[in-house]
Protein backbone atom coordinates (compact mmCIF):
# COMPACT_ATOMS: atom_id res chain seq x y z
CA UNK A 1 0.00 0.00 0.00
CA UNK A 2 2.83 2.40 0.62
CA UNK A 3 3.50 4.77 -1.92
CA UNK A 4 6.54 6.92 -3.09
CA UNK A 5 5.14 9.74 -5.43
CA UNK A 6 7.27 12.99 -5.43
CA UNK A 7 4.39 15.54 -6.63
CA UNK A 8 2.79 17.61 -3.68
CA UNK A 9 -0.23 18.51 -4.66
CA UNK A 10 -1.20 14.77 -6.07
CA UNK A 11 0.50 13.80 -2.83
CA UNK A 12 -1.81 15.75 -0.91
CA UNK A 13 -4.96 15.00 -2.56
CA UNK A 14 -3.72 11.61 -2.33
CA UNK A 15 -3.22 12.06 1.25
CA UNK A 16 -6.79 12.90 1.65
CA UNK A 17 -8.20 10.18 -0.45
CA UNK A 18 -5.81 7.73 1.71
CA UNK A 19 -7.33 9.76 4.92
CA UNK A 20 -10.24 8.59 3.98
CA UNK A 21 -10.30 5.63 2.77
CA UNK A 22 -8.54 4.66 6.10
CA UNK A 23 -11.53 6.13 7.89
CA UNK A 24 -13.74 4.65 5.80
CA UNK A 25 -11.84 1.18 6.26
CA UNK A 26 -11.86 2.00 9.82
CA UNK A 27 -15.58 2.20 9.91
CA UNK A 28 -15.86 -0.83 7.76
CA UNK A 29 -13.83 -2.91 10.44
CA UNK A 30 -15.44 -1.74 13.35
CA UNK A 31 -18.78 -3.00 11.92
CA UNK A 32 -17.12 -6.22 10.89
CA UNK A 33 -16.00 -6.32 14.37
CA UNK A 34 -19.50 -5.42 15.56
CA UNK A 35 -21.23 -7.61 13.14
CA UNK A 36 -18.43 -10.50 14.02
CA UNK A 37 -19.69 -9.69 17.62
CA UNK A 38 -23.47 -10.15 17.08
CA UNK A 39 -23.13 -13.32 15.35
CA UNK A 40 -21.14 -15.07 18.46
CA UNK A 41 -24.03 -13.75 20.54
CA UNK A 42 -26.54 -14.96 18.46
CA UNK A 43 -24.96 -18.17 17.87
CA UNK A 44 -24.10 -18.69 21.47
CA UNK A 45 -27.44 -18.00 22.33
CA UNK A 46 -29.17 -20.40 19.43
CA UNK A 47 -27.08 -22.92 20.53
CA UNK A 48 -27.62 -22.68 24.53
CA UNK A 49 -31.35 -22.64 23.60
CA UNK A 50 -30.79 -25.91 21.36
CA UNK A 51 -29.21 -27.62 24.06
CA UNK A 52 -31.89 -26.80 26.16
CA UNK A 53 -34.24 -27.62 24.35
CA UNK A 54 -32.96 -31.32 23.40
CA UNK A 55 -31.83 -31.54 27.36
CA UNK A 56 -35.72 -30.49 28.45
CA UNK A 57 -37.05 -32.88 25.84
CA UNK A 58 -35.00 -35.78 27.32
CA UNK A 59 -35.79 -34.87 31.28
CA UNK A 60 -39.53 -34.05 31.15
CA UNK A 61 -40.37 -37.07 28.60
CA UNK A 62 -37.56 -39.97 29.34
CA UNK A 63 -38.27 -40.31 32.82
CA UNK A 64 -35.99 -42.25 34.75
CA UNK A 65 -36.89 -45.96 34.20
CA UNK A 66 -35.11 -48.63 36.93
CA UNK A 67 -36.91 -52.06 35.57
CA UNK A 68 -37.09 -53.84 38.41
CA UNK A 69 -35.80 -57.34 35.92
CA UNK A 70 -33.23 -55.22 34.79
CA UNK A 71 -32.01 -54.17 38.59
CA UNK A 72 -28.84 -57.17 39.01
CA UNK A 73 -28.37 -57.50 42.85
CA UNK A 74 -24.34 -58.16 43.28
CA UNK A 75 -24.35 -61.43 45.91
CA UNK A 76 -28.08 -62.50 45.96
CA UNK A 77 -28.64 -66.38 45.69
CA UNK A 78 -31.88 -67.67 44.04
CA UNK A 79 -34.04 -71.02 43.94
CA UNK A 80 -36.32 -71.67 41.57
CA UNK A 81 -39.30 -74.70 41.56
CA UNK A 82 -39.97 -73.92 45.39
CA UNK A 83 -42.85 -76.16 46.63
CA UNK A 84 -45.82 -73.81 48.44
CA UNK A 85 -48.07 -76.41 49.88
CA UNK A 86 -49.99 -75.11 53.51
CA UNK A 87 -48.46 -77.91 56.31
CA UNK A 88 -48.37 -78.44 59.83
CA UNK A 89 -46.02 -78.47 62.02
CA UNK A 90 -42.12 -77.63 61.27
CA UNK A 91 -40.53 -77.72 57.57
CA UNK A 92 -36.94 -78.52 57.05
CA UNK A 93 -35.94 -75.51 55.05
CA UNK A 94 -32.59 -75.98 52.45
CA UNK A 95 -31.80 -72.26 53.31
CA UNK A 96 -30.72 -70.84 56.03
CA UNK A 97 -33.03 -68.25 57.30
CA UNK A 98 -35.75 -69.83 55.06
CA UNK A 99 -36.35 -68.27 51.92
CA UNK A 100 -39.36 -69.86 50.62
CA UNK A 101 -40.80 -73.54 50.61
CA UNK A 102 -44.03 -75.17 52.11
CA UNK A 103 -45.28 -72.78 54.99
CA UNK A 104 -47.97 -72.54 57.46
CA UNK A 105 -51.33 -72.43 56.73
CA UNK A 106 -51.90 -68.84 58.34
CA UNK A 107 -49.24 -66.32 57.37
CA UNK A 108 -47.11 -64.31 60.21
CA UNK A 109 -48.57 -60.39 60.40
CA UNK A 110 -45.54 -57.72 58.52
CA UNK A 111 -43.96 -56.02 61.13
CA UNK A 112 -41.16 -55.44 63.42
CA UNK A 113 -40.25 -57.79 65.91
CA UNK A 114 -37.73 -58.57 68.90
CA UNK A 115 -37.56 -62.08 68.96
CA UNK A 116 -36.89 -65.02 66.46
CA UNK A 117 -40.37 -66.01 64.88
CA UNK A 118 -41.33 -69.22 63.29
CA UNK A 119 -40.16 -69.82 59.99
CA UNK A 120 -43.57 -71.50 58.51
CA UNK A 121 -45.15 -68.67 59.70
CA UNK A 122 -42.84 -65.76 57.76
CA UNK A 123 -42.36 -67.76 54.57
CA UNK A 124 -46.00 -67.64 54.12
CA UNK A 125 -45.20 -63.64 54.19
CA UNK A 126 -43.09 -64.28 51.58
CA UNK A 127 -44.91 -66.34 49.11
CA UNK A 128 -47.31 -62.84 49.82
CA UNK A 129 -44.28 -60.71 48.20
CA UNK A 130 -43.24 -59.51 51.51
CA UNK A 131 -39.49 -59.33 51.93
CA UNK A 132 -37.84 -60.67 55.69
CA UNK A 133 -34.77 -58.97 57.19
CA UNK A 134 -33.32 -60.97 59.84
CA UNK A 135 -30.54 -60.30 61.77
CA UNK A 136 -27.87 -62.69 64.24
CA UNK A 137 -27.93 -60.37 67.82
CA UNK A 138 -24.52 -62.01 68.46
CA UNK A 139 -23.29 -60.28 65.25
CA UNK A 140 -24.77 -57.35 65.02
CA UNK A 141 -24.67 -53.62 66.96
CA UNK A 142 -27.75 -52.02 68.10
CA UNK A 143 -26.94 -49.48 65.01
CA UNK A 144 -27.31 -52.06 62.58
CA UNK A 145 -30.14 -53.39 63.86
CA UNK A 146 -31.76 -49.80 63.66
CA UNK A 147 -30.46 -49.67 60.25
CA UNK A 148 -32.10 -52.49 58.74
CA UNK A 149 -35.19 -51.42 60.38
CA UNK A 150 -34.98 -48.39 58.45
CA UNK A 151 -34.05 -50.35 55.88
CA UNK A 152 -37.56 -52.47 55.51
CA UNK A 153 -40.70 -50.59 53.54
CA UNK A 154 -43.79 -49.95 55.78
CA UNK A 155 -45.83 -52.07 54.83
CA UNK A 156 -44.95 -55.73 53.55
CA UNK A 157 -41.83 -56.47 55.26
CA UNK A 158 -40.67 -58.49 58.34
CA UNK A 159 -37.76 -57.85 60.46
CA UNK A 160 -36.82 -60.01 63.26
CA UNK A 161 -33.97 -61.63 64.82
CA UNK A 162 -32.66 -65.18 63.77
CA UNK A 163 -29.72 -66.79 66.02
CA UNK A 164 -26.88 -68.65 64.02
CA UNK A 165 -26.86 -67.52 61.10
CA UNK A 166 -23.68 -67.98 58.94
CA UNK A 167 -23.85 -64.03 58.10
CA UNK A 168 -24.57 -61.33 60.69
CA UNK A 169 -27.79 -59.90 58.36
CA UNK A 170 -30.05 -61.68 55.57
CA UNK A 171 -32.76 -60.27 53.90
CA UNK A 172 -34.74 -62.96 52.29
CA UNK A 173 -37.54 -62.68 49.44
CA UNK A 174 -39.18 -65.80 47.89
CA UNK A 175 -36.55 -67.32 46.26
CA UNK A 176 -34.12 -65.13 46.68
CA UNK A 177 -31.92 -64.07 49.57
CA UNK A 178 -28.84 -61.94 50.46
CA UNK A 179 -26.11 -62.31 53.02
CA UNK A 180 -24.79 -58.90 54.13
CA UNK A 181 -22.24 -57.44 57.37
CA UNK A 182 -23.47 -53.89 55.89
CA UNK A 183 -26.89 -52.29 56.03
CA UNK A 184 -25.52 -49.39 53.70
CA UNK A 185 -24.24 -52.09 50.82
CA UNK A 186 -26.04 -50.66 48.07
CA UNK A 187 -27.00 -54.29 47.14
CA UNK A 188 -29.34 -54.66 50.17
CA UNK A 189 -31.36 -51.33 48.52
CA UNK A 190 -31.01 -53.47 45.34
CA UNK A 191 -32.48 -56.41 46.97
CA UNK A 192 -35.46 -54.26 47.96
CA UNK A 193 -36.15 -52.26 44.74
CA UNK A 194 -35.52 -55.68 42.93
CA UNK A 195 -37.72 -58.25 45.28
CA UNK A 196 -39.71 -55.95 47.41
CA UNK A 197 -43.80 -57.36 46.30
CA UNK A 198 -41.88 -59.02 43.47
CA UNK A 199 -44.01 -60.38 40.92
CA UNK A 200 -41.22 -63.46 41.32
CA UNK A 201 -43.19 -64.37 45.18
CA UNK A 202 -46.34 -66.50 44.17
CA UNK A 203 -49.04 -64.20 45.46
CA UNK A 204 -47.42 -60.50 45.56
CA UNK A 205 -50.51 -58.67 47.17
CA UNK A 206 -51.82 -61.27 49.24
CA UNK A 207 -52.46 -59.77 52.66
CA UNK A 208 -49.77 -59.18 55.26
CA UNK A 209 -51.74 -58.49 58.48
CA UNK A 210 -55.01 -60.00 59.10
CA UNK A 211 -53.04 -63.21 59.91
CA UNK A 212 -51.36 -64.16 63.57
CA UNK A 213 -48.55 -61.89 65.28
CA UNK A 214 -45.20 -63.48 65.84
CA UNK A 215 -43.87 -63.34 69.76
CA UNK A 216 -42.17 -59.19 70.56
CA UNK A 217 -44.10 -57.14 67.89
CA UNK A 218 -43.21 -53.89 68.51
CA UNK A 219 -44.38 -52.45 64.97
CA UNK B 1 -22.51 -10.68 8.60
CA UNK B 2 -20.83 -9.14 6.03
CA UNK B 3 -17.13 -10.57 5.24
CA UNK B 4 -13.81 -8.28 6.50
CA UNK B 5 -12.51 -6.45 3.28
CA UNK B 6 -9.01 -8.28 2.88
CA UNK B 7 -8.65 -6.13 -0.23
CA UNK B 8 -7.94 -3.49 1.94
CA UNK B 9 -6.31 -5.01 5.01
CA UNK B 10 -4.02 -7.01 3.40
CA UNK B 11 -2.85 -10.56 4.22
CA UNK B 12 -3.13 -10.44 8.17
CA UNK B 13 -6.94 -9.44 7.51
CA UNK B 14 -7.11 -12.28 5.23
CA UNK B 15 -5.85 -14.59 7.51
CA UNK B 16 -8.14 -13.03 10.19
CA UNK B 17 -11.46 -13.48 7.76
CA UNK B 18 -10.99 -16.95 6.59
CA UNK B 19 -10.44 -17.89 9.98
CA UNK B 20 -13.62 -16.52 11.49
CA UNK B 21 -15.79 -17.78 8.27
CA UNK B 22 -14.28 -21.36 9.60
CA UNK B 23 -15.46 -20.71 12.89
CA UNK B 24 -18.50 -19.57 11.97
CA UNK B 25 -18.81 -22.82 9.79
CA UNK B 26 -18.30 -24.80 12.57
CA UNK B 27 -20.90 -23.03 15.15
CA UNK B 28 -23.56 -23.02 11.98
CA UNK B 29 -22.72 -26.70 11.54
CA UNK B 30 -23.04 -27.32 15.43
CA UNK B 31 -26.41 -25.59 16.03
CA UNK B 32 -27.83 -27.19 12.61
CA UNK B 33 -26.95 -30.64 14.15
CA UNK B 34 -28.56 -29.61 16.95
CA UNK B 35 -31.97 -28.23 16.15
CA UNK B 36 -31.75 -31.41 13.32
CA UNK B 37 -31.50 -33.67 16.38
CA UNK B 38 -34.34 -31.45 18.44
CA UNK B 39 -36.67 -31.69 15.42
CA UNK B 40 -35.92 -35.18 15.14
CA UNK B 41 -36.36 -36.21 18.46
CA UNK B 42 -39.90 -33.92 18.52
CA UNK B 43 -41.10 -35.85 15.39
CA UNK B 44 -40.18 -39.31 16.45
CA UNK B 45 -41.63 -38.84 19.79
CA UNK B 46 -44.90 -36.58 18.16
CA UNK B 47 -45.58 -39.60 15.65
CA UNK B 48 -44.44 -42.89 17.73
CA UNK B 49 -47.10 -45.76 18.31
CA UNK B 50 -45.42 -46.72 21.45
CA UNK B 51 -46.81 -44.63 24.51
CA UNK B 52 -45.02 -42.75 26.98
CA UNK B 53 -45.76 -45.07 30.09
CA UNK B 54 -45.06 -43.01 33.44
CA UNK B 55 -41.63 -42.77 34.95
CA UNK B 56 -39.85 -44.22 38.34
CA UNK B 57 -40.79 -40.33 40.04
CA UNK B 58 -43.51 -40.02 38.26
CA UNK B 59 -46.80 -38.48 40.04
CA UNK B 60 -48.36 -42.08 38.80
CA UNK B 61 -46.07 -44.11 40.02
CA UNK B 62 -46.12 -42.37 43.54
CA UNK B 63 -49.99 -42.27 43.50
CA UNK B 64 -49.64 -45.97 42.76
CA UNK B 65 -47.45 -47.07 45.38
CA UNK B 66 -48.78 -44.89 48.41
CA UNK B 67 -52.74 -45.52 46.71
CA UNK B 68 -51.59 -49.33 47.82
CA UNK B 69 -50.38 -48.93 51.22
CA UNK B 70 -53.58 -46.27 52.07
CA UNK B 71 -55.77 -49.26 50.44
CA UNK B 72 -54.23 -52.50 51.99
CA UNK B 73 -54.91 -50.91 55.57
CA UNK B 74 -58.91 -49.67 54.85
CA UNK B 75 -58.88 -53.64 53.89
CA UNK B 76 -57.11 -54.75 56.97
CA UNK B 77 -59.74 -52.13 59.06
CA UNK B 78 -62.78 -53.73 57.70
CA UNK B 79 -61.62 -57.39 58.15
CA UNK B 80 -61.45 -56.21 61.51
CA UNK B 81 -64.58 -54.81 62.21
CA UNK B 82 -66.76 -57.88 60.09
CA UNK B 83 -64.64 -59.62 62.85
CA UNK B 84 -66.04 -57.94 65.63
CA UNK B 85 -69.59 -56.74 64.85
CA UNK B 86 -72.63 -58.57 63.76
CA UNK B 87 -74.40 -55.52 62.21
CA UNK B 88 -75.49 -55.78 58.78
CA UNK B 89 -75.20 -52.21 57.38
CA UNK B 90 -71.74 -51.81 58.70
CA UNK B 91 -70.40 -55.45 57.91
CA UNK B 92 -71.72 -54.77 54.44
CA UNK B 93 -69.86 -51.77 53.65
CA UNK B 94 -66.94 -53.16 54.92
CA UNK B 95 -67.25 -56.34 52.94
CA UNK B 96 -67.96 -53.69 49.91
CA UNK B 97 -64.75 -50.91 50.78
CA UNK B 98 -62.29 -54.89 51.47
CA UNK B 99 -63.14 -56.52 48.16
CA UNK B 100 -63.10 -52.71 46.05
CA UNK B 101 -60.06 -51.51 47.58
CA UNK B 102 -58.24 -54.63 47.34
CA UNK B 103 -58.83 -55.04 43.49
CA UNK B 104 -58.03 -51.24 43.05
CA UNK B 105 -54.71 -52.12 44.94
CA UNK B 106 -53.96 -54.96 42.23
CA UNK B 107 -54.76 -52.39 39.55
CA UNK B 108 -52.24 -50.37 40.75
CA UNK B 109 -49.64 -53.23 41.53
CA UNK B 110 -50.25 -54.27 37.96
CA UNK B 111 -49.93 -50.44 36.42
CA UNK B 112 -46.49 -50.98 38.23
CA UNK B 113 -45.52 -53.43 36.35
CA UNK B 114 -46.73 -52.93 33.16
CA UNK B 115 -44.96 -49.43 33.06
CA UNK B 116 -42.23 -51.38 34.03
CA UNK B 117 -40.89 -49.60 37.78
CA UNK B 118 -40.38 -50.97 40.77
CA UNK B 119 -43.22 -51.30 43.14
CA UNK B 120 -40.22 -49.74 46.04
CA UNK B 121 -40.37 -46.06 46.32
CA UNK B 122 -37.46 -44.61 44.80
CA UNK B 123 -38.62 -41.30 47.14
CA UNK B 124 -40.56 -40.73 50.35
CA UNK B 125 -43.96 -41.72 50.46
CA UNK B 126 -46.19 -38.14 49.00
CA UNK B 127 -43.34 -36.44 47.67
CA UNK B 128 -45.30 -36.74 44.36
CA UNK B 129 -48.05 -34.88 46.06
CA UNK B 130 -45.40 -31.70 46.46
CA UNK B 131 -44.72 -31.55 42.78
CA UNK B 132 -46.49 -28.45 40.78
CA UNK B 133 -49.76 -29.48 39.93
CA UNK B 134 -50.68 -29.25 35.82
CA UNK B 135 -51.86 -25.72 35.96
CA UNK B 136 -48.51 -24.90 37.75
CA UNK B 137 -49.85 -23.86 40.85
CA UNK B 138 -49.22 -25.45 44.12
CA UNK B 139 -51.29 -27.85 46.32
CA UNK B 140 -54.71 -26.17 45.97
CA UNK B 141 -55.97 -29.01 48.00
CA UNK B 142 -56.01 -28.11 52.09
CA UNK B 143 -55.99 -30.68 54.76
CA UNK B 144 -55.84 -31.11 58.24
CA UNK B 145 -53.00 -28.73 59.49
CA UNK B 146 -53.59 -26.38 56.12
CA UNK B 147 -53.39 -23.18 57.60
CA UNK B 148 -54.87 -19.68 56.33
CA UNK B 149 -53.94 -16.37 56.49
CA UNK B 150 -55.63 -13.37 58.80
CA UNK B 151 -56.89 -12.10 55.73
CA UNK B 152 -58.66 -15.51 54.92
CA UNK B 153 -55.93 -16.28 51.95
CA UNK B 154 -55.01 -19.97 51.66
CA UNK B 155 -51.09 -20.18 52.52
CA UNK B 156 -49.43 -21.03 49.14
CA UNK B 157 -47.13 -23.39 50.33
CA UNK B 158 -47.25 -27.46 49.54
CA UNK B 159 -49.71 -28.74 52.74
CA UNK B 160 -47.30 -32.07 52.66
CA UNK B 161 -44.31 -32.95 53.51
CA UNK B 162 -42.49 -36.13 52.12
CA UNK B 163 -42.23 -38.61 54.29
CA UNK B 164 -45.03 -37.64 56.55
CA UNK B 165 -48.12 -40.24 57.65
CA UNK B 166 -50.40 -39.76 54.49
CA UNK B 167 -53.96 -38.73 55.31
CA UNK B 168 -56.14 -40.49 56.65
CA UNK B 169 -54.26 -43.48 57.65
CA UNK B 170 -54.91 -45.04 61.13
CA UNK B 171 -52.14 -44.83 63.65
CA UNK B 172 -50.74 -48.41 64.70
CA UNK B 173 -52.63 -47.35 68.30
CA UNK B 174 -55.70 -46.77 66.26
CA UNK B 175 -55.66 -50.32 64.59
CA UNK B 176 -55.05 -51.96 68.38
CA UNK B 177 -57.89 -50.24 69.88
CA UNK B 178 -60.35 -51.07 66.47
CA UNK B 179 -58.82 -54.72 66.97
CA UNK B 180 -59.83 -54.48 70.77
CA UNK B 181 -63.50 -53.16 70.56
CA UNK B 182 -66.33 -54.94 70.22
CA UNK B 183 -70.30 -54.59 69.01
CA UNK B 184 -71.03 -50.91 68.71
CA UNK B 185 -67.77 -49.98 70.30
CA UNK B 186 -65.75 -51.05 67.33
CA UNK B 187 -68.76 -50.05 64.33
CA UNK B 188 -68.29 -46.58 65.69
CA UNK B 189 -64.46 -46.47 65.33
CA UNK B 190 -64.54 -48.57 62.27
CA UNK B 191 -67.03 -45.56 61.31
CA UNK B 192 -64.90 -42.68 62.61
CA UNK B 193 -61.60 -44.30 61.31
CA UNK B 194 -62.77 -45.09 57.71
CA UNK B 195 -64.53 -41.91 57.33
CA UNK B 196 -61.09 -39.93 58.18
CA UNK B 197 -59.54 -42.64 55.86
CA UNK B 198 -61.79 -41.83 53.00
CA UNK B 199 -61.42 -38.17 53.03
CA UNK B 200 -57.55 -38.53 52.55
CA UNK B 201 -58.16 -41.02 50.20
CA UNK B 202 -60.15 -38.67 48.00
CA UNK B 203 -57.18 -35.39 48.96
CA UNK B 204 -54.89 -37.85 47.66
CA UNK B 205 -57.29 -38.58 44.86
CA UNK B 206 -57.56 -35.18 43.70
CA UNK B 207 -54.00 -34.41 44.31
CA UNK B 208 -53.00 -37.07 41.63
CA UNK B 209 -56.17 -35.93 38.93
CA UNK B 210 -54.21 -32.27 39.62
CA UNK B 211 -50.94 -33.82 38.35
CA UNK B 212 -51.42 -36.04 35.96
CA UNK B 213 -52.63 -36.29 32.68
CA UNK B 214 -52.87 -40.19 32.59
CA UNK B 215 -56.06 -41.41 31.23
CA UNK B 216 -56.63 -44.48 33.42
CA UNK B 217 -55.22 -43.10 36.44
CA UNK B 218 -57.02 -40.20 36.17
CA UNK B 219 -60.33 -42.08 35.53
CA UNK B 220 -59.08 -44.18 38.47
CA UNK B 221 -58.77 -41.58 40.61
CA UNK B 222 -62.04 -39.68 39.47
CA UNK B 223 -63.83 -42.95 40.31
CA UNK B 224 -62.45 -43.36 43.90
CA UNK B 225 -63.42 -39.86 44.52
CA UNK B 226 -67.27 -40.86 43.85
CA UNK B 227 -67.23 -43.81 45.50
CA UNK B 228 -65.66 -43.17 48.92
CA UNK B 229 -68.03 -39.39 48.75
CA UNK B 230 -70.51 -41.63 48.75
CA UNK B 231 -69.15 -44.30 51.38
CA UNK B 232 -68.90 -41.23 53.80
CA UNK B 233 -72.52 -40.30 53.06
CA UNK B 234 -73.36 -43.75 54.25
CA UNK B 235 -71.11 -44.45 56.76
CA UNK B 236 -71.90 -40.79 58.80
CA UNK B 237 -75.81 -41.82 58.60
CA UNK B 238 -74.56 -45.24 60.30
CA UNK B 239 -72.35 -43.22 62.16
CA UNK B 240 -75.52 -40.94 63.72
CA UNK B 241 -77.92 -43.86 64.28
CA UNK B 242 -75.37 -44.95 66.70
CA UNK B 243 -75.94 -41.66 68.62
Amino acid sequence: MASNDNKPSVKQQRDARRQEKVAALKKQQATARRNRRIGIVVASVAGAAAVALVVSFVVTSGQPRQDPDDVVVAGVQTWDDLTANHVTGTVDYEMTPPAGGDHAGVWMNCGVYTEQVPNENAVHDLEHGAIWFTYDPAQVTDDQIEAVTDLAPSTYSVVSPYEGMDSPMYVSAWGAQLAFDDPADPAVADFVTKYWKSTNAPEPGAACTGGVDGPGRVA
Amino acid sequence: MTDAPDDATGEGGATRASSSRRVRLVVAAVITLALVLVAGVAVGRLTSPSPVVPGDHSVEAGFSRDMQVHHEQAVEMSMIVRDRSDADDVRTIAYDIATAQAQQAGQMFAWLEVWGVPQAPSEPSMTWMTRPTLDGSYGDHSHGGATTGADGSATPAPSHVPGEPMPGLATAEQMTELRAADGVDAERLYLTLMIAHHRGGIEMAEAVVARSDDRQVDDFARGMIATQQSDIDAMQQMLAARG
